[in-house]
Parts: structure tokens; C-alpha cells; sequence
């Protein structure tokens, strides 16, 4: 589904990067729309099919990260994220997010072309089935998609979706302390109390299923007044 | 408790005083000199004048008449015989026969808690062949079983003082408590508030509110910092975007060049100081990293840029983790390694690590650091040269930025001598332990 001329949407809310982008993009030949936001980009889509979206996170409305999420379908269009925050990069990378890839302003013009054509020869190359999100950690198997995890005899493991949901944020973010905040950031709304104990009580859970499953040592580790971090390396799956 | 021992041990001692010093019978006796002084006078004066005379010797603690003559009372005597104060008496009245005598006390208030007359008389023959007697009585305040009322007085003040001991131990327990708990205020943890304090003197209560409500600002202070150091940043990158896009224009490449390396420069120096204030305010990110892996990395990418840096991993070393933030440490390693290759003309890396830290020495080849300017090197804004020029080396930033995000990491900078010559710095990092 490589195309001779792909088509580009631009989402960002400084007019003037919008604008510089937009210009530059058209100039290498590029088909080219532009929205400021959300609402903007949804009318775009409906009306228009594009290739990719670059994509800002950080936008008045609906943030990036949202964004993100919603568009990450298998016939939907690839994504760039673009971030001017260097220490939200880690957010992007968080690998159940779903850009295609990032770039951290400012970047130069050259560079987003690159990434832009490395991305859209990539889609094409997969004929547009997107990654898996599968990943390997300690004697684990976990599937974010199909929100299921094994053991290495494949026997499955029974998570409560408050679980598998902090079981997430550790395997895309591992070898990371994630504070209590952090972690009822990612568990808002998804069942569990914005109090600093329920962290405590559905950490201590999963540690329990885990052990009892047969990890050698404790996988999650508690670091005094900071929160709590997977220990072991996680490997993502093809 | 040390205080009750010690009022206790006062109160011990001052008991064993009184009682060494108490007043007994003999001081309330007149001496012998005055008493001499009486019979003289008495035996000299013409009987009209013994009445006045009587009278001047007369006062609330003595007393004296004159009687014909006197049987022998039944009394205890006051001195034994051939005691020394008899003797003292004897000689000084000149041979007159002298005799002495305990009275009873007799309690002013009946029940005892008064004061008691603790009463002596002395007989002393006159050559008129009358008889002087002397009564003489000391008053003294006593209370219960005889003790002295100062005595009471002291335990009294004892009590007092064991009261307003335990009082004041129960009114500092919250400010012990609170003491306590600003220990452990930190801008690391906002998880800690301070503990409900129970005070019941206003002042404390008023005190600890205070506290809290200056924690409250302290975390809001720290949070309002780094909003703006997140919003200046975000403004930043999205200005030097714009620039990013619009310097395409310039013809002249070289121009362009030196254009696209200001704004690297630009943003370099952002880093340095989002690094720092975040640093400043414990908002690192803590990253498990296997520390020989990270330092191995950076070094080999310098090595592929054409510097000399030589890196040696002490065996059992190499696995070696540390909580971190990766950013941090790659910027403390860059400056690291930067100052060596521009002091001196290559860099001598040295790793290792013990039961708790690991270690990387740093060391180069130039000219050293004299022992006197160690100190200073590690303040903002100072740099061995006196010149400011940029092209020189950087703004005199880059070890103060070393130690202060080896110092945010639990870590420690350290400046001394390489073994051969030039300059040694080393970096220490706490090792994680799960």
C-alpha cells in the first residue's frame, strides 16, 4: 500500500510548527492536512484516509497519549509522536502506547523525513498487521491484547483485571521505579481506590500469584520511599 | 529522670548539712563573756538598779533573775561534768559556782506542727551570795516530729519540681513527636504528613499546625518549580522547533552549520539545567542499570569519535546495578570524560565496585588539580583557567553538575591525584540491593 505520494496529518497546537511542518512536508512531495487538535484530526480522518499521523502529546483537549490509544488500530494510520518534554519520552516508549516512533523537539527537518519514510516503508513491509504486544520477562509470557499470561509450560496464570493492569505498567516500564502516583495514574478508573494502600495491596497480591507460580526470587522489588520496580529485564516478542 | 535523681540527691545532701549544722543548746546558751559580763554587773549594782539591769539583759531569747537562793531542780544537767564548755565557764566566771540545766521544750500549738522552745538555764552563784539564773531559749520553726519547717519546705519544692517534671515531659512529647516527624519531611516523598500530634497546651498545638501547613508549602513550592521547569522546557523546544525549521532557509551552509549547533547548544544547555533543578527537587527518574553496561556504551561511542579513552572493568564488577537516572549518568560520565580529554589528552577509566557502591575513577594526563583549588572546582561557575572563553571548555558548569546529580543519586564526587600524573576524579554510586 506504498504510495507514490503518502498522505500526512499534522497535529500539533503551535500554529506555527503546524504551519513550518506542513510546508516542508509538501515540499518533499508529500499530500499534507493539519489540525490543532482532536476534533480537528477526527474530522480530517473521517473525510480522508492518511498514511501517518505526527502526532504532539502534549495538546490543550485531548492529549497525545489519549489520541494514541484510540487510533491504534490495524487499518488505522501509523504514528509519530512528536514531545517537547525530553523526560516524557519514557511515556511514548511505554510500549502498550502504540506510536510507531517519536521524536523529541527540536528535531531536524531531515530527521522527521527519515523517521517518516522508515516508518511508512515498515508499515508496508508488514502489510499492515500491527506488532504484537507480546513480551517475555523471568519464566513469563504475557499478551497485553489478549490480556493473558503463562508460565513457561504454557499453563495460564489468573490475573484480577486490577492485577494484569499493574502487571502492565511494570512489563512497559521495566527496570523502573514507578512511584505510588505513578502507578494509580495508570489504574485510574480501573477499579482500584485512589489511596496509597490499595498500590500496596495489589502489588502484594500480584507478588503472591507470581511467587506461587514460580518465580525464584521476588520479581517486584519495594525501594524505600520511592515505590516499587520489576527487577528482571522484559523482552518484547515478535 | 535524670533531674528526679539529681533534686533527690540534693535534697540528701542538704538534710546531711542541716544536720551537721544544727543549732544545738550550747549556742542558745549565753557565752561565757556576756555571762560574766551579767554577774559583775549584778553583784556591783546597788539593789535599786538590778531591776533596770534585769530588764536590758531581758529579750525574746533570754531572760535572767536574781533569787536568794535556789534548790537544786530536778532537771538534766546541760554539760557533763568535766565536759569542756563546764570547764570554759568555770574559768571564766572565776571560781563562782556555776551550774546548768536542760528545760523541756514546750510546743507553742498544741498537735505538734508549731514551733518548740528548746530551753536552757544556767545558775551561777553571786559573791552576794544570791543566786543569777539565766533562761535562755531559742526558738526554733520545727514541724512534724520534730524536723525543721525549711525541711519541709525542700520536699515540698521537691514535689513541686517532680510535678512539673512530669507536666512538662507529657507538654514535650508532641514536640519530640514533631521533631520527629520533620525529620523525615523530605521533597523526595510526599507520601509523608506529618502524624496527628495530641497537644494539649495551645502553643504546641498552634506549633504543629504551622508545621504543617509550612510542609504543605514546601510541597507546593517543589511542584510549582517544576511546572515551570517543565513548562520552560516545552516553550523552549517548541521556540527552537520553529528555529529548527526556519534556519533551512540560509543559504550559506556554514552559516546554516553554525546555526544548527547554537541551537544544539541551546538545548544542551536546557538539559543541563532541567537536569540540575530536577535533581534539585528529587524528580530523577530511578532506573535499574547495569552500571559497566552504561559506562562501556558511552565510552565505546567516544572511542568511535576518534578519542582516547581507555576503560577497565575490575572482574565480578561487571554486573554490578544502580538505581538511576540513565540521562543523569550518561551527562556525568560526558563531563567527566570531557574535562580529562581537556585537561590532559586522553582518559584513564577505572571501575570497580565493593559490597555496597560502585566506583569510577577518572583519570587523565594533564597538568592536575593542586590540592588548594579541589574544593572550589566543584562550584558552579569556576574553571581551573581564569578565561571565560566558551571555546576554552564549558561555562565552569560541568563538575558542579557532576556532583550534584552523583550527590541527588546518594553518590559522592572526588577529586585527587592520578597515580602518575594529572587528575583523579572519582565517582561513587550506592549498588542496588533488591
Amino acid at each position: 500500500m506504498k504510495r507514490a505520494h503518502p498522505s500526512i496529518l499534522v497535529v500539533d497546537d503551535d500554529p506555527e510548527i503546524r504551519q513550518l511542518v506542513c510546508d516542508f512536508l509538501a515540499r518533499e512531495g508529500m499530500s499534507v492536512g493539519s489540525a490543532a487538535d482532536a476534533q480537528e484530526m477526527d474530522a480530517h480522518l473521517e473525510s480522508t484516509t492518511f498514511d501517518l499521523v505526527v502526532l504532539d502529546l502534549m495538546m490543550p483537549g485531548e492529549d497525545g497519549l489519549s489520541i494514541c490509544r484510540r487510533l491504534r488500530s490495524p487499518n488505522g494510520p501509523a504514528i509519530l509522536m512528536l514531545t517537547a518534554k525530553s523526560d516524557e519520552v519514557d511515556r511514548i516508549v511505554g510500549l502498550e502506547m502504540g506510536a510507531d516512533d517519536y521524536l523529541v523537539k527540536p528535531f531536524a527537518p531531515r530527521e522527521l523525513l527519515a523517521r517518516i519514510r522508515a516508518i511508512l516503508r515498515r508499515v508496508s513491509d508488514t502489510a499492515s498487521t500491527p506488532a504484537t504486544r507480546r513480551f517475555a520477562f523471568d519464566r513469563y509470557v504475557i499478551d497485553l491484547d489478549a490480556r493473558q499470561i503463562t508460565d513457561q509450560k504454557g499453563q495460564g496464570i489468573a490475573l484480577t483485571s486490577g492485577e494484569f493492569d499493574l502487571l502492565t505498567c511494570f512489563v512497559t516500564q521495566p527496570r523502573r521505579v514507578l512511584s505510588r502516583d505513578q502507578i494509580l495514574d495508570r489504574l485510574r478508573g480501573r477499579g482500584v481506590e485512589p489511596f496509597d494502600r490499595s498500590v500496596d495491596m495489589l502489588v502484594s497480591r500480584l507478588r503472591r500469584k507470581l511467587d506461587l507460580a514460580g518465580a525464584d526470587q521476588s520479581l517486584i522489588s519495594t525501594v524505600r520511599n520511592s515505590g516499587y520496580l520489576l527487577v528482571t529485564p522484559v523482552a518484547r516478542l515478535p | 529522670m535524670l533531674v528526679v535523681g539529681a533534686l533527690v540527691i540534693l535534697l540528701i545532701i542538704m538534710s546531711l548539712v542541716f544536720q551537721s549544722l544544727r543549732i544545738d543548746e550550747r549556742t542558745s546558751a549565753p557565752s561565757p563573756d556576756r555571762l560574766l559580763a551579767m554577774t559583775i554587773l549584778l553583784e556591783s549594782a546597788p539593789s535599786g538598779e538590778r531591776i533596770s539591769i534585769l530588764a536590758a539583759i531581758r529579750n525574746h531569747e533570754i531572760s535572767a533573775r536574781v533569787v536568794e537562793q535556789a534548790s537544786a531542780p530536778d532537771l538534766p544537767q546541760l554539760w557533763p561534768s568535766g565536759s569542756a564548755e563546764l570547764a570554759d565557764y568555770q574559768r571564766a566566771l572565776e571560781g563562782r559556782a556555776i551550774s546548768a540545766f536542760r528545760l523541756e521544750g514546750q510546743p507553742l500549738f498544741n498537735g505538734g506542727f508549731g514551733n518548740q522552745r528548746r530551753a536552757t538555764e544556767i545558775r551561777v552563784a553571786l559573791t552576794t551570795g544570791e543566786v543569777l539564773i539565766v533562761t535562755t531559749s531559742s526558738i526554733l520553726a520545727t514541724g512534724v516530729a520534730g524536723v525543721p519547717v525549711g525541711y519541709l519546705i525542700a520536699i515540698l519544692g521537691l514535689l513541686v519540681a517532680l510535678g512539673v517534671l512530669i507536666f512538662l515531659h507529657r507538654e514535650f512529647r508532641p514536640l519530640a513527636q514533631l521533631a520527629q516527624a520533620v525529620e523525615l519531611i523530605d521533597p523526595d516523598n510526599d507520601t509523608i504528613m506529618l502524624p496527628k500530634i495530641r497537644a494539649r497546651s495551645q502553643e504546641l498545638r498552634l506549633l504543629v499546625s504551622a508545621f504543617d501547613r509550612l510542609k504543605t508549602r514546601i510541597d507546593t513550592l517543589v511542584e510549582a518549580r517544576f511546572a515551570l521547569l517543565g513548562g520552560i522546557q516545552h516553550d523552549v523546544r517548541s521556540f527552537a522547533t520553529r528555529l529548527r525549521f526556519r534556519i533551512e532557509g540560509i543559504a550559506d551552509e556554514t552559516e546554516r552549520a553554525k546555526a544548527e549547533a547554537d541551537i544544539a547548544d541551546l538545548i544542551l544547555l536546557l538539559d543541563d539545567a532541567l537536569l540540575v533543578g530536577r535533581s534539585g527537587v528529587h524528580k530523577l527518574d530511578q532506573e535499574l542499570v547495569v552500571f559497566a553496561e552504561l559506562v562501556t556504551s558511552e565510552v565505546a561511542e567516544r572511542v568511535d569519535d576518534g578519542a582516547h579513552i581507555a576503560l577497565n572493568v575490575n572482574p565480578g564488577s561487571e554486573a554490578v546495578q544502580v538505581l538511576c537516572d540513565r540521562l543523569a549518568l550518561r551527562r556525568i560520565l560526558t563531563n567527566l570524560v570531557d574535562n580529562a580529554l581537556s585537561y590532559g589528552k586522553s582518559a584513564n577509566l577505572k571501575l570497580g565496585s565493593d559490597a555496597d557502591q560502585v566506583f569510577l575513577y577518572v583519570d587523565d594526563d594533564g597538568p592536575g588539580i593542586p590540592a588548594s583549588k579541589r574544593k572550589l572546582l566543584l562550584e558552579p561557575f569556576t574553571r581551573m583557567e581564569q578565561s571565560r572563553a566558551r571555546h576554552t571548555g564549558g561555562a565552569g558548569l560541568g563538575l558542579a553538575i557532576v556532583r550534584q546529580l552523583v550527590e541527588a543519586h546518594g553518590g559522592k564526587l572526588a577529586i585527587s591525584d592520578a597515580p602518575i600524573r594529572g587528575a583523579r576524579l572519582m565517582i561513587s554510586l550506592p549498588r542496588f540491593k533488591p
